[in-house]
């Protein structure tokens, strides 16, 4: 659970799964759509819906948007989708845009018009096959890392005050112990920038620094929980 | 008696791996066009042809000494009587023929009888002798008999026996013969102007013109001057003569118009075909290669990022022939064909090559027909499918596909994570592009057999700034352990899955390849 507010712009069938998990995820869930049909498919499933024209910007002004919510640009229509994104980004400089993407060159609209992250989904498609065909073993720990059934994933933890790591250098940290691997970090005394733990880290563990792990679930949790021993 | 010894000999060869083994080598050099090696034994057999025809003329005028003489008759000519041998040979096989006719002998209680399958052998060997490649050959090997001097112009036939080696002179007939009517059309009419123009001019200057005494220089005349050659040697000096002259010149003008037009266009109407036909027989040589089904936004964007890694490993069949121009003028390898067609698929080399079949359209029903479209035509074939739908996948699984790929689905967890996870999507889109430090690699333990009976931690993933991920174990079976514990031991057949900068991981390959020599 984190404590941040999303608002998803555009509902239909292929953005269920996304709703869907993100509802659970949050809570507090806004959607919000252009037509009467996507409203009433989006009400009906219990979620919290605005039916607005989008396309005004005075209109969109009046939704409360906080600085760090997230806004998500899933309009059927590309066309709409790019004007949404471009309003956003006028409107709401500060916030996460984050956009959906069908091919090559709305990508390019959508990055010109200011999306901060755009999931093309036939660019991750092409790149599933291409890894398909290369490295199935890869492949296949990728697909359970993103599988919400599997008891396997990635998880981002923040290194709390007076953790066992704060201070340590990160060589000398045994994580194979605790069942997990270090992927890389975020070290906030540094940049904001992450981290591969492959380019030779030679850094300290720090209050504040974000890690990112793979491992089982139940292994995460308890090292998570290890991590806040003391704090 | 002989029966049962011939019976005998057709199990024997039956039965015979090497036999088996020679035959199918000497149709793979002599009918299949997708065997790699089958280009170097054209390349011999036109040199032999070429070295032939240059002793041939060279002869004309001087001396050629004995040896050259010798390796003309003998060696050559012993080689075309080989392969000449050789394509009779393949063209059939006797013992299956006859074990046919025993089995069905057996099964219904009737004599066997060896005569039959003999005879359709025979008839079916015969057949091939009286095609035109098969005389051609045979003609090109009669040059070799010396004391009819006169045989020696049959060594020109060495030049037609070319056709068997290529390509294009045999398309360019191919294309020839699809025009078969309206060539024939125009050759009966130039006849009829020639004999009608021949009779004409003999009729107004057989008395008066010197050069033209019999009908033969008339005709000789009129197909000169329609074929607007030309030669001057005979030329009409009587009124009438010249009227049927102009005539004639103004027709034959007009004839080979329409034969030039008719030719442009038979090959602008085959072009595509040929063009097509000379990308499937690339990929068909490859070892393995990749059929990509549709060109549509996924393949597109599958083909901008990966095509330079495939080479001319991939051909991409689509059914709209707009698309496929627009693949074509993208640069890539496309053919208008339809994927779901039988006829289709078969034209690929599904029996040497490792095949992957990617049903790519943007319809899950034509998908699914031509997944089992190609697992009917072979279990090899690998499939990987696009799924429009989640409920959609149980068929695709029923229908054979090896892996399926749903767009919405990874985008969607894509974006989950982007918007609940922020650092941690940036390593997984880093680590699924394998851009920056986070190359996902797989290492196999039998490229490097040294590692071979190795621990895991002897191996030093962090000195190498390597990360272990896991390790699949041998085989289909193959267990695969996440972070493998230090004191594991690698063994023959271990996919070792690691994470890292690529020049890590190719560094770390090397030192193994390096030490698996040592």
């Amino acid at each position: 659970m984190f404590n941040r507010n999303a608002l998803m712009f555009g509902y239909s069938k292929s953005t269920r799964f996304l709703a869907e998990n993100l509802h659970k995820e949050l809570g507090n869930l806004l959607i919000v759509v252009d037509n009467d049909q996507d409203y009433q498919l989006a009400k009906k499933a219990g979620y919290y819906v605005k039916l607005l024209d989008i396309t005004d910007d005075e209109v969109l002004e009046g939704l409360e948007v906080h600085e760090d919510d997230y806004l998500i640009c899933v309009m059927k229509d590309h066309y709409l989708n790019v004007f949404l994104t471009l309003s956003l980004h006028s409107l709401f400089p500060q916030s996460m845009i984050i956009a959906l993407s069908d091919s090559y060159h709305v990508t390019q609209k959508l990055k010109m018009a200011g999306a901060s992250r755009i999931i093309d989904l036939y660019q991750v498609s092409a790149n599933r096959i291409h890894n398909i065909l290369t490295k199935p073993v890869a492949t296949k720990l990728i697909e359970r890392l993103f599988s919400p059934e599997e008891d396997f994933s990635f998880k981002e933890m923040v290194v709390p005050p007076n953790s066992p790591l704060d201070g340590m250098r990160v060589e000398d940290f045994d994580f194979s112990s605790h069942g997990v691997i270090l992927v890389g970090m975020i070290d906030k005394r540094l940049s904001n920038q992450f981290i591969f733990i492959t380019s030779g880290l030679e850094n300290h563990f720090d209050s504040g620094d974000t890690l990112v792990c793979i491992g089982y679930n139940k292994d995460l949790e308890a090292f998570e929980a290890y991590m806040k021993k003391g704090a | 008696m002989l029966k049962k010894w011939l019976l005998r000999f057709a199990f024997f060869l039956h039965g015979s791996a090497r036999y088996k083994e020679i035959k199918q080598l000497a149709k793979n050099f002599l009918q299949n066009s997708d065997y790699e090696y089958k280009k170097y034994f054209d390349i011999f057999m036109i040199s032999l042809i070429v070295l032939s025809i240059a002793t041939l003329v060279y002869e004309v005028k001087n001396p050629v000494p004995d040896w050259v003489d010798f390796f003309d008759i003998y060696l050559v000519t012993t080689i075309f009587l080989l392969e000449y041998v050789a394509r009779v040979w393949v063209h059939n096989d006797w013992h299956k023929r006859v074990i046919k006719e025993f089995g069905e002998a057996q099964f219904l209680g009737r004599r066997f009888s060896l005569w039959k399958p003999t005879k359709e052998i025979f008839k079916g060997k015969l057949h091939y002798l009286l095609t035109p490649t098969a005389i051609i050959d045979l003609l090109a090997i009669l040059p070799a008999y010396r004391p009819l001097r006169v045989l020696r112009i049959f060594v020109l036939f060495r030049v037609f026996k070319l056709l068997r080696y290529t390509k294009s002179i045999n398309q360019f007939l191919g294309v020839l013969a699809s025009k078969k009517f309206e060539l024939y059309t125009l050759l009966f009419l130039l006849i009829f102007i020639t004999v009608t123009a021949g009779i004409a001019i003999y009729v107004f200057e057989q008395n008066h013109n010197d050069n033209i005494e019999t009908i033969f220089d008339a005709l000789y005349w009129a197909l000169i001057t329609i074929s607007t050659v030309g030669y001057g040697d005979i030329a009409p000096i009587t009124p009438e003569g010249r009227v049927v002259s102009m005539l004639i010149i103004v027709s034959g003008i007009a004839m080979i118009s329409f034969v030039t037009s008719v030719i442009v266009s038979s090959f602008s109407e085959k072009l595509d075909e040929l063009k097509e036909n000379r990308i499937i027989e690339e990929v068909n040589k490859k070892e393995e290669f990749m059929i990509i089904c549709g060109y549509g936004q996924m393949t597109r964007m599958f083909l901008k990022y990966y095509a330079h890694e495939y080479d001319k490993r991939y051909i991409v069949i689509e059914n709209n022939k707009e698309r496929v121009e627009e693949a074509l003028k993208e640069g890539y390898r496309a053919i208008h064909e339809d994927a779901s067609r039988h006829d289709v698929i078969k034209r690929f080399n599904l029996q040497y090559s490792n095949v992957t079949l990617l049903a790519l359209t943007g319809d899950d029903i034509a998908n699914i027909y031509i997944t089992l479209n190609a697992k009917s035509l072979s279990r090899k074939i690998r499939v990987i499918a696009r799924a429009k739908t989640e409920k959609i996948i149980k068929k695709y699984q029923l229908a054979g596909a090896d892996s399926i790929v749903r767009p919405s689905t990874i985008a969607d967890r894509m974006l989950f994570t982007a918007i609940t996870q922020p650092v941690m999507y940036k390593a997984i889109y880093a680590i699924l592009t394998g851009k920056n430090m986070a190359l996902l690699d797989e290492i196999s333990v039998d490229d490097a057999p040294m590692m071979i009976g190795k621990k895991i931690e002897e191996l030093n993933f962090r000195k190498h700034k390597l990360l272990c991920i896991g390790l699949q174990g041998a085989g289909e079976e193959g267990v695969f352990v996440f972070n493998p514990p230090s004191g594991l031991h690698l063994q023959e057949g271990d996919i070792l899955l690691v994470m890292g900068r690529k020049v890590s991981i190719d560094h770390f390959r090397e030192i193994y390849q390096k030490e698996s020599y040592v």
